[in-house]
């Protein structure tokens, strides 16, 4: 009893140029909508990348990033050999302090940025393994005034290639190496700890990170949750982080690397997704009015057909679904449109600073499957509630009305 | 005798138009027999349309009767009459008849649907009854491919391909040129006279209704004269 | 003439398509302002900077703090009439949901440098003479997450500067400042320096200072007084860079990198879609009149009038929908400055967005129509009279 799609779909080619005006309506403002998104997933996916889950972070109480964080060096040594979790290798304790500051640097494009700089130990290398790699030149001497620079800063930002020199306060410091690292190492300058807070008038690093032993809960709160909760969300009874936080020589607040870096883009990420869903409903009414627009004219040319169909007996709902089906295609050509508009944007590289660590982040647009996703359902939407109305007019067409009109 | 298939009972309609009401159709009566074709006349504005949108359930009437092939579908409600409109009548209307974006076939096809058919079987009696018009050569042709003509003997087709019990056109020959109307008229005799169709034919062209065996007139809503033909020239051919 | 009444009639021929079109408009002129004004709002502290004040921080960036020594030596340098400082608390009310900013001053020299920030006299005195007294932006107060009232004590948490004993910061509402130009916002918290300091003291480090604000005297030779400045401290401790207030600005707010570009392409895209679908609307009116377009041109009216005719139509609906787009940016602009909150402060539309929409809309009217016109006007009588849709 249903309406043969082939009249559909055929239909809704007949004009071609109705359909085309709709259909990249529609196709810019998925394009916009996935676009906002592929730039989420680009930073998230970047920053995310490479925390583990073996490697804990920690941070002053009430710190909520290394920023906020602080410790004189001998606390964090005193922290370091509290913690028995912490996994022992061929050189000791596999923990090593580190300092987080930022440097203002000039973009190659011109304009200022917050660069983030690590100060590191030694040990760091050890935990990191593999993960950090050095891919030109060497890495930097231990108790020098040398540096390495991540592999993203090399052409954007000036001033940042081997042999090259930065100037942290009044102390210069020689770019010996570029190192590459998946996730967000890949945008830091990195250098020795005591060098970097001597220069900086520093007392002391930010956090201290570890490696620890295998099968180790660390039973941290979730901080993200932590951060918007109005009471404080307590870690799990009994558990490594909770011993921590009552410690009453060196509190520290501890959680995973994973954890910790998932926090880190939260506010970028909520402003972001602020932004696309709200252009999203704006431009999304928009695409529906256009929708509907074009549904109704289509319509009204189409009313002696309706006529004739109810008149060989279609069924009102029949007529109805038909229509509302037309206008579903019509928003998922719009959405593909929209999808492919988005795709060359892939990869594109981008850099903003995150306002919540108030420092440079490097990355690339990411059009993820679930960008492409969120973009083919928000079309589909859009096609429905545009055709809704014009499908509910077609379906309460008498067919003598329908017949007379002209 | 048998007992007529169409039998009308004090039927009356009006339509406000514009703020004023016009009574299009006022206590009429008239009885169609099985097998007979019968040509609706009048001037514009005697209510011929409308009875013929009544009698195949287009429309409902203000106060009267209709019984169609035993049916009173003047009592029926909107998704009744749907149903009895695929089972019982077949509709010819003047001009755009047909699906533009389809084929001739899949417009025969179209009312089929509605039918519990399988696919090889809908396209089998399409095709049948595109046989009959003769335009099986232009089966997968579009409208816009078709001379008006043509359109209107698929038109046809379409309305004969479920084998309803009454076919119902609206001045079919309207806009077709002599040569055309005639090939369509030819057509519609044939229908009623081998394979017995009763049709019920609303024309102003005297010489499409000199075709039909009967010639009803009507004037201000009213039945008028009645004629009674000659059997049509084409149907005397044996 | 031109058949005005034909524009009306034609226009609303359809009412809902009509209602439609003018409903995208309206979105898109309101989208157009927002997306402008998260730019201007950005650049805004750039344009309207005092001409006589400077900034002076660490040459390194924000991140280091600069020694509490050097205020004395930067009032020192010739040409300079005074010297406050501020430094970045990084608290929230609350949750991180309550996050906005905090700064600890001198209050009496904030006062003096920046006659922007208008605060009564009683509750200046107030301030000034509570030891953790704090003005709050209006704003700020009035916001329904944060509803800070005069005399109320509020407790702000700072991860940055938690208190000795981890507890949060108490402090007293003395007062709630209107910001009088745009480049001072009005959802910022100011508290004492002294207050800062003492409770910071069994840190055992004392606190440093973020930004050294100065102010030079009327007729300084202003590129001497930053040479100067950034001289007195080339071998430290920390080095310095100074800038006017709107180089300043300027910088910070290239720091925000790409994404002015990108919100720039974003109003692009907001204009493509726009276009796209008053064009859709004015082709499948003009479709609908040609059969009278055709009667009017037999009766003699000429091609130009028919042009005309149908970019006037296009033109008003296009102002119709621009107009009321405008009405709803300026409408919404107190909403949208709430919703974006202390994370993009000071959300205000500049009277020549308003005037850059305005004119967007216009040209959109003209330019939609221009291809149905075209059409129109080139159409043979015979062929419109015959069109049958």
């Amino acid at each position: 009893m249903l309406v043969p799609i082939t009249y559909n779909l055929r239909s809704l080619f007949v004009r071609k140029t109705s359909l085309l005006l709709t259909v990249f309506g529609i196709g810019a403002t998925v394009a916009i909508v996935s676009g906002i998104l592929a730039l989420q997933q680009g930073f998230k996916t970047m920053f995310v990348a490479g925390g583990r889950d073996d490697v804990a972070v920690f941070l002053r109480p009430g710190a909520n990033s290394e920023g906020d964080s602080q410790f004189s060096r001998d606390r964090g040594l005193q922290l370091i050999k509290n913690v028995p979790e912490i996994a022992v290798g061929e050189h000791g304790p596999e923990a090593s302090m580190e300092a987080y500051l930022a440097v203002l640097l000039e973009r190659s494009g011109g304009g200022l940025t917050n660069i983030p700089l690590r100060g590191v130990q030694p040990a760091t290398f050890e935990i990191r393994g593999d993960e950090v790699k050095i891919v030109e030149g060497r890495n930097f001497k231990p108790g020098t005034d040398e540096v390495i620079i991540g592999k993203r800063l090399v052409d954007r930002i000036q001033g940042c290639r081997i042999g090259d020199s930065v100037r942290l306060n009044t102390t210069p410091f020689v770019v010996v190496g570029v190192f590459d690292h998946v996730g967000s190492f890949g945008g830091e300058i990195w250098g020795d700890l005591d060098r970097f807070c001597t220069t900086m008038g520093r007392y002391g690093p930010n956090r201290v990170i570890a490696r620890l032993k295998p099968g180790t809960v660390i039973g941290a709160a979730d901080p993200t949750k932590a951060m918007f909760s109005e009471t404080p969300i307590p870690p799990v009874p009994g558990s490594m982080a909770d011993r921590l936080r009552d410690d009453p020589v060196i509190p520290a607040k501890v959680m995973s690397e994973a954890q910790y870096l998932s926090a880190q883009t939260v506010f970028l990420t909520i402003a972001l997704i602020s932004l696309g869903a709200m252009l999203g409903v704006v431009m999304g009414l928009a695409a529906i009015f256009t929708a509907t627009n074009t549904m109704l004219s289509a319509l009204a040319a189409r009313s002696r057909e309706i006529g004739i169909l109810l008149a060989m007996g279609y069924r009102p709902i029949p007529i109805f679904l038909s229509f509302l089906f037309e206008a579903v295609v019509l928003g998922l050509i719009g959405g593909v449109v929209g999808c492919l508009l988005a795709l060359p944007f892939n990869g594109i590289r981008a850099g903003t600073m995150n306002f919540q660590t108030f420092t440079e982040m490097a990355f690339a647009f990411r059009v993820t499957p679930f960008v492409l996703i969120v973009a083919v359902t928000f079309s589909l939407v859009l096609g429905l509630l545009g055709g809704a109305w014009p499908a509910w007019r077609a379906a309460r067409m008498r067919p003598t009305q329908a017949m007379r009109r002209v | 005798m048998t007992s007529p298939i169409v039998s009308v009972h004090n039927l009356t309609k009006s339509y406000s138009r514009g703020g004023e009401t016009m009574r299009v159709l006022d206590g009429l009566n008239l009885q169609m027999d099985e097998g007979d074709f019968i040509a609706l006349m009048g001037p514009s504005g005697s209510g011929k349309t409308t009875l013929l949108n009544m009698v195949g359930g287009l429309d409902r009437p203000d106060q009267g009767d209709i019984d169609v092939a035993g049916d009173p579908i003047a009592e029926m409600s909107g998704a009744e009459l749907a149903h009895w409109r695929a089972r019982t009548v077949g509709f010819v209307f003047q001009g755009f008849n047909l699906i533009p974006v389809l084929t001739a076939l899949e417009n025969v096809e179209l009312p089929l649907k509605l039918t519990k058919l399988s696919g090889k079987e809908r396209r089998e009696h399409a095709k049948y009854a595109l046989q009959l018009v003769g335009l099986t050569d232009r089966m997968h042709h579009r409208p816009s491919q078709l001379s008006g003509g043509q359109e209107q003997r698929v038109a046809i087709a379409r309305a004969v391909v479920t084998d309803p019990k009454l076919i119902l056109a609206d001045e079919p020959t309207g806009d077709l040129d002599r040569t055309s109307a005639s090939q369509v008229l030819d057509l519609l005799a044939k229908l009623n006279t081998e394979l017995k169709k009763t049709i019920l034919m609303v024309t102003h062209d005297p010489h499409a209704a000199e075709r039909a065996r009967t010639i009803v007139h009507l004037d201000k809503g009213q039945l008028g004269r009645i004629e009674r033909n000659a059997p049509a020239p084409a149907a005397a051919r044996i | 003439m031109l058949p005005f009444k034909l524009v009306r009639k034609n226009l609303l021929r359809r009412p809902l398509r009509a209602t439609l079109t003018v409903l995208s408009l309206t979105v898109a002129i309101f989208l157009i302002c927002f997306l402008r004004t998260l730019i201007t709002t950005l650049t805004a502290g750039v344009e309207h900077a005092d001409s006589r004040r400077l900034a002076a921080m660490s040459s390194t960036g924000l991140f280091v703090e600069l020694p509490l020594s050097y205020q004395q030596k930067i009032d020192a340098v010739e040409g300079v009439e005074r010297t406050t400082k501020f430094q970045w608390f990084g608290g929230y009310y609350r949750s991180m949901k309550g996050f906005f900013a905090q700064f600890a001053i001198d209050g009496e020299a904030m006062f003096a440098m920046y006659p922007e920030c208008e605060v009564s006299p009683e509750q200046q005195a107030s301030f000034l003479h509570t030891r953790n007294g704090c003005i709050v932006g209006d704003a700020l107060a009035a916001d329904s997450k944060f509803d800070f009232k005069l005399g109320q004590t509020i407790q702000i948490n700072s991860p940055l500067h938690p208190t000795p004993g981890n507890q949060a910061w108490d402090f007293v509402v003395c007062g709630i400042y209107h910001s009088k130009s745009p480049n001072f916002d009005n959802r910022t918290l100011f508290f004492h320096w002294e207050y800062f300091e003492e409770t910071l003291k069994g840190e055992g480090h004392p606190p440093g200072v973020g930004v050294y604000a100065i102010r030079v005297k009327p007729d300084a030779d202003i590129p001497a007084v930053i040479a100067n400045v950034k001289g007195l401290f080339e071998n430290g401790p920390q080095r310095v860079d100074c800038n006017t207030e709107a180089e300043f600005q300027r910088q910070f707010v290239t720091m925000f990198g790409n994404l002015p570009l990108f919100v720039g392409w974003i109003g692009t895209g907001v204009l493509i879609a726009i276009f796209l679908a008053c064009v859709n609307t004015m082709i499948m009116s003009m479709r609908e009149q040609l059969s009278e377009i055709g009667i009017l041109k037999s009766l003699g009216f000429t091609d130009r009038s028919m042009f005309g005719l149908l970019i006037a139509q296009s033109f008003t609906l296009c102002c119709v929908g621009g107009a009321l787009g405008l009405l709803l940016a300026w409408s919404t602009q107190r909403g949208v400055e709430n919703l974006l909150g202390t994370s993009f402060p000071g959300y205000r539309i500049l009277p020549a967005t308003f005037a850059l929409a305005a004119v967007i809309a216009m040209l959109l009217g003209l330019f939609t129509g221009l291809a149905p016109a075209w059409r129109v006007a080139k159409l043979r009588c015979v062929e419109a009279l015959r069109s049958v849709d």
